[in-house]
């Protein structure tokens, strides 16, 4: 009977507690809280900075949470630093034609297609998501080139001044408005998540496929729904981006994709599937951005903030996988 | 024991993979409240035919009749909502989850709020928790653990409580004792007995042939995707099944003319 018993019930609480996801991110952000603290030459704690960083987070978030879904389903969704892009442009190119409420309709619209396009090829065709959003990197990004032919307008004075656009944009009681969309979109997603049959069938699906298939699930239709989930976020956060400064240019988003991924993984997303944490993934796109800040204010050259996420992202995976090792998961 | 009615009816029954002719006109009926084993030597087609029974393949040519209705769609999701249950060593649990939400994957039970379902956990949480108390799991196990917690004979067990939890007809146990101690293995097989007891069908792949012959009520051997037997169990003695499966139906049939 000893034997027997040992597993489950002399789990310390300490352990139990570092079974769930995300508690790797917040000791990482304690970490570097202190980090910047101690080292800080130049100001981090100023309302100025944080509010930057509150800002580009709150994108960044919506992002890596889309990307945390998909990742959870075991895929990768590479484009959406492109669909964001191509979101963005289409919300600022349309605007003209459709006026702001129909360019975000339009924006939207773009990005549930670029979404659904991929998951079709991924699930029906059989094709690694690696390979297939890879793809629709390149080819979402081509599409802005061609379409703009390498300019892209601004907004007019009126739209700026559109109710739309202050909404989503600009400031809400003197605090970014984009971290109110953010955290909206982080409360709904995680009940979906954790408290719905669709979440359940996800987290499912990512853990083991033929699995959940053997019950019954579609297995199929919930990476779609991940991947199309991933896009439209994609789309919300270039809106949200150009709410507040709608000018932009063709290159609007390169490199989110990387950035996206890495604030999933920091934030406790396991590439093996089936775990991850959408409060981890904001955390991790806090982290992300908060990098690029400290840099800039110890006046590094901001080629440098690539070489830091890269680090922070290794560091991060290592000691993810060993929380999760260490807390019991098979990983 | 068994009615006249079978419970499924499988007639003529082939199956292709590309060129491979993977099952050759299989004909076999199985009623209710029986307790079939399944065997034959590896690559005969077994697994392939239950595969098709519980809706993961479908057939080239040949019927399946579910309680009198021809099946004519073959999908996991409608074998289980009839009530056709497989459990296989491998699959069937999703470690990353708990038990009480293994328990019900595919089938969630919601209370709705402003209209949108949300999982109704008390009831994952007490149905999940009585079943494997019935079902003997040790008592420092809650449904609330994760099923990568568990052992291979403990996830076995929550996979059989769960079949009949949801009030199953069929039962379909492809190798459920593979890996098992041998107190474990024991008890696996007991429900499964308890099972058939209660009037369910129960078809129990197994290379071991002496726990076969013991359990089951009726036999079925196959070979390169035929069925060479199928015969009551207490009709053969394990000697001749042993014999049969080595050398084949056909050989036998001819050793016994000569």
């Amino acid at each position: 009977m000893a034997a027997f018993e040992t597993r489950t019930v002399a789990m310390p609480t300490i352990r139990k507690l570092a079974r769930g996801s995300g508690v790797g991110a917040i000791a990482g952000v304690v970490a570097m809280l202190v980090a910047f603290t101690l080292i800080d030459f130049s100001g981090w704690w100023t309302i100025q900075t944080l509010s930057n960083v509150m800002h580009f987070a709150s994108i960044l978030a919506l992002l890596a949470m889309g990307q945390a879904l998909v990742i959870i389903s075991k895929e990768i969704d590479l484009s959406v630093g492109s669909v964001y892009g191509l979101s963005g442009v289409t919300f600022i190119s349309m605007q003209a034609d459709l006026g702001v409420g129909g360019a975000m309709i339009a924006a939207l619209i773009v990005a549930t297609l670029c979404g659904l396009v991929q998951a079709l090829a991924v699930v029906k065709g059989g094709l690694p998501s690696m390979i297939v959003t890879l793809g629709g990197l390149f080819a979402f990004r081509g599409i802005i080139y061609v379409w703009t032919g390498g300019s892209v307008r601004g907004f007019p004075e009126e739209a700026r001044m559109h109710w739309l656009t202050r909404m989503f944009g600009g400031e809400l009681f003197g605090i970014e408005a984009a971290f109110f969309w953010m955290l909206l979109v982080l409360a709904v997603l995680s009940l979906v998540l954790w408290a719905t049959p669709f979440g359940n069938r996800l987290l499912a699906t990512g853990g083991d496929a033929e699995s959940a298939a053997t019950r019954g699930v579609r297995t199929d239709r919930v990476k779609m729904g991940a991947f199309v989930m991933c896009s439209i976020l994609a789309g919300c956060a270039g809106i949200v981006t150009l709410a507040d400064q709608p000018q932009t240019h063709v290159t609007l988003g390169e490199l989110l994709e990387l950035e996206s991924i890495a604030a999933a993984v920091i934030g406790g997303c396991l590439l093996s599937g089936g775990r991850g944490s959408l409060v981890g993934a904001v955390i991790g796109a806090f982290i992300v951005v908060s990098f690029r800040y400290e840099l800039i204010a110890l006046g590094a050259p901001s080629s440098w903030f690539i070489t830091f996420v890269g680090i922070v992202l290794i560091i991060a995976v290592v000691f993810n996988q060993w929380l999760a090792r260490w807390a019991g998961h098979n990983v | 024991m068994s009615s006249n009615h079978p419970l499924i009816r499988v007639t003529n029954l082939d199956l292709y993979f590309g060129v491979f002719h993977a099952l050759k006109s299989v004909s076999v009926d199985f009623h209710a409240g029986e307790f079939v084993g399944l065997v034959g030597d590896n690559g005969a087609g077994k697994t392939t035919l239950i595969r098709v029974l519980c809706g993961i393949y479908a057939p080239s040519n040949g019927e399946v009749h579910f309680d009198g209705k021809r099946v004519t769609n073959f999908h996991p999701k409608l074998a289980i909502d009839q009530g056709i249950e497989t459990i296989q060593q491998a699959v069937g649990l999703c470690d990353n989850l708990s038990i009480a939400r293994n328990f019900y994957l595919g089938r969630e039970p919601v209370k709705r709020i402003l209209g949108i379902p949300f999982l109704d956990f008390n009831k994952m949480r007490d149905k999940s928790t009585r079943v494997i108390r019935t079902f003997g799991l040790r008592d420092n196990v809650s449904a609330d653990d994760e099923v990568e917690q568990l052992s291979g004979g403990e996830r076995q067990t929550v996979k059989i409580g769960r079949a009949v939890e949801f009030k199953n007809r069929v039962l379909i146990m492809d190798e459920p004792t593979n890996h098992l101690s041998v107190r474990e293995r024991e008890h696996v097989n007991e429900l499964a007995i308890q099972l058939k007891e209660q009037g369910l069908l129960v078809i129990y792949i197994t290379h071991d042939i002496s726990q076969v012959h013991k359990l089951a009520d009726r036999i079925v051997i196959m070979e390169n995707g035929e069925k060479i037997e199928d015969t009551q169990a207490d009709a053969m003695s394990l000697e001749e099944l042993e014999a049969v499966i080595r050398h084949g139906g056909r050989t036998v049939e001819k050793d016994h003319m000569h």
